[in-house]
């Protein structure tokens, strides 16, 4: 359907212009003494209301043409033969309405036109016409344009939501080969060590697969999921990851995104505690203060540590996620001094409904 | 009858669980013996130097340095049995170039197949000694671009971050890599380096100089046809004809 039929407002104003114009070609009748005022008014306005409806089928002859498709021979007859048809109905609309309109109304035409009169005005249609087509064609280019980027901004949403999807259910593949080969050698000395680690192993895969359908968890189960990883990542790196969590269950309380706390932790293993040589504490602080709840994690890292390509993405990833989630009104900042990392999440409270 | 030769054998991984795994699987084994054990790359760097030992197994993602780091700075290319828990990338250049690893978690069959090739390999070494080509290849070519270049002054590595490079020159066999105003020799041929590096951020301006992007400032003219990359430390780099070509579709 065309834009202007299908937004009242638009084409109210269309109309309107349209009406100008017709008294505009009043006047033109009046001055050139065609016609006195009422005959001329009456000849030109209700032809100028029919003539706008006609030109905004040019529209559907632009469409009838897709740009990419054109072969210009084609369309310049296809656009000629459209603007002849229509000036044509155009003067036969025109000497029946004055003809026979103004017999019926006033007994005589309303206008006096001259044959070369009616030249000029035939001209005139079949200008008007092309003119609309070329001013349909700008417009439908415009739409055009305006419908990829909206299709563009969409399908980056989408992959966006992709990419959300896929991080909560992510299973970092290093991390479970690596965990079963510390299984498989505990085994050998320690089946009891084995079977618990293959417990927390198990339990934390089946919570990270129970988030994947939720967009918000409470902090506290995300730290129950954390807890398992620790277990893990402990037995593997033994004495030199320890770990100090301290969340208020206040804290515990709140909702965030899932996955928030969790890779947290993995970065700061795989940047920090095992690039140190002994290792060292992560020290996991969540509180809630004045309606924001914070969440920090600290963590030693190298001194003469390289910067480690890839840190900065997984924590790009964390702040395009909340501000996908929260806008402007999460922050995440982090900081790295001389032997140590540190993050900062604060968001907006956020607790489970009717709890 | 034949006795065995007995092989001395260096277990490099960051993980206790690991190589406790490696010690156990190589007590079946009388004719091997466990010389020295290391949790990171640097410290294999320096026990492959001091040690010698016949048969390395290694780790590919470690602290610090990463196996094939460990093999560009020693040098050491036979007698290696890599170990990778998961490694997409260095999985497709083991198979690429033919290269014997293991797949953490690996069973004990798998592990006493790997164990025996190496022995023959070792074994074969002796009578015709060689470097394994598939290895060599294997670390000159990493397939991701690099991302930090290893240097080792005698008992130091340095490791510097590409970004902080701002050129490098060939100096005979060696590479002088500009960086902070100091200038690190490396023995490597600068058209090997030039493979490894992103094209995207560093470009062989003349045969024997390559510019970081980053570090660009101005092009200068010094002369008629002569063009000449002035870097953001003020150092001036000579540009060839063909460099120039390269440099104006790039900037």
């Amino acid at each position: 359907m065309h834009p202007f039929l299908a937004d009242a407002r638009k084409l109210l104003w269309y109309e309107l212009a349209w009406l100008a114009a017709g008294v505009g070609f009043a006047a033109l009748l009046r001055l050139d003494e065609q016609a006195d005022w009422p005959g001329a008014l009456a000849f030109a306005v209700p032809l100028c209301v029919v003539w706008s409806f006609d030109s905004l089928s040019a529209y559907y002859v632009c469409r009838s043409q897709p740009y990419r498709q054109r072969r210009w021979p084609v369309t310049l007859s296809l656009f000629g033969a459209a603007s002849l048809l229509s000036a044509l109905v155009w003067l036969g609309a025109g000497e029946a309405w004055n003809y026979l309109g103004g017999d019926i109304l006033r007994g005589r035409a309303f206008v006096a036109m001259s044959p070369p009169g009616w030249v000029l005005y035939f001209a005139a249609g079949f200008a008007l016409y092309l003119l609309s087509l070329l001013a349909h064609d700008v417009l439908i280019a415009f739409e055009t344009v305006q419908e990829a980027a909206r299709r563009e901004a969409e399908s980056r949403v989408l992959a966006r939501d992709a990419e959300l999807q896929m991080l909560r259910t992510q299973i970092n593949p290093h991390f479970l080969f690596n965990s079963l080969n510390s299984i498989s050698a505990l085994t050998g000395f320690d089946p009891a060590a084995a079977r618990e680690m293959t417990v927390d192993l198990a339990q934390f895969f089946r919570r990270t697969l129970a988030l994947a359908e939720r967009e918000r968890i409470a902090l506290g189960e995300e730290v129950a999921l954390s807890e398992h990883f620790l277990a893990i990542e402990k037995r593997r790196f033994g004495a030199k990851l320890k770990t100090e969590l301290r969340v208020s269950p206040e804290a515990a309380q709140c909702l965030l995104p899932p996955m928030t706390l969790q890779p947290l932790l993995e970065n700061a293993i795989k940047h920090g505690i095992r690039q140190v040589d002994g290792g060292g504490t992560i020290a996991v602080d969540a509180l809630v203060r004045d309606g924001w709840l914070h969440i920090a994690v600290v963590n030693p890292v190298a001194r003469d540590g390289t910067p480690a390509s890839g840190h900065g993405v997984g924590l790009k990833n964390i702040r395009e996620r909340l501000a996908v989630l929260y806008g402007s009104r999460a922050r995440i900042a982090w900081q790295r001094s001389e032997a140590q990392f540190a993050i900062e999440i604060n968001l907006p409270v956020d607790k489970e409904s009717g709890a | 009858m034949t006795t065995l030769p007995r092989l001395r054998a260096l277990v490099v991984d960051d993980e206790d669980l690991a190589r406790h795994l490696i010690r156990e699987y190589l007590q079946g084994h009388a004719d091997v013996e466990v010389v020295g054990e290391c949790e990171n790359g640097l410290d294999a760097v320096r026990q492959i130097g001091a040690l010698d030992p016949d048969l390395v197994f290694l780790d590919i993602q470690m602290p610090r340095l990463t196996g094939l780091e460990v093999l560009e700075l020693t040098g050491r290319r036979s007698g290696v049995i890599f170990t990778t828990a998961y490694d997409e990338h260095a999985i497709k250049a083991f198979e690429l170039h033919a290269v014997d690893y293991l797949l953490k978690p690996f069973s004990k069959a798998r592990f006493d197949d790997a164990l025996g090739r190496a022995r023959a390999l070792h074994a074969a070494a002796r009578a015709t000694p060689a470097p394994a080509p598939g290895v060599d290849a294997l670390v000159a070519r990493r397939g991701a671009a690099l991302e930090r270049i290893l240097i080792r002054d005698r008992e130091q590595v340095h490791v510097i971050p590409v970004e902080q490079v701002e050129c490098i020159e060939a100096q005979g066999d060696y590479l002088a890599i500009h960086v902070d105003g100091k200038c690190h020799l490396k023995p490597q041929r600068i058209s090997e380096i030039e493979e490894q590096l992103d094209p995207a951020r560093f470009l062989r301006v003349h045969r024997s100089f390559i510019i970081s992007l980053a570090h660009l400032q101005a092009i200068e003219r010094p002369g008629p046809d002569r063009h000449a990359a002035r870097l953001r430390s003020g150092k001036r780099v000579p540009i060839s004809r063909s460099g120039y070509e390269k440099l104006r579709e790039l900037v």
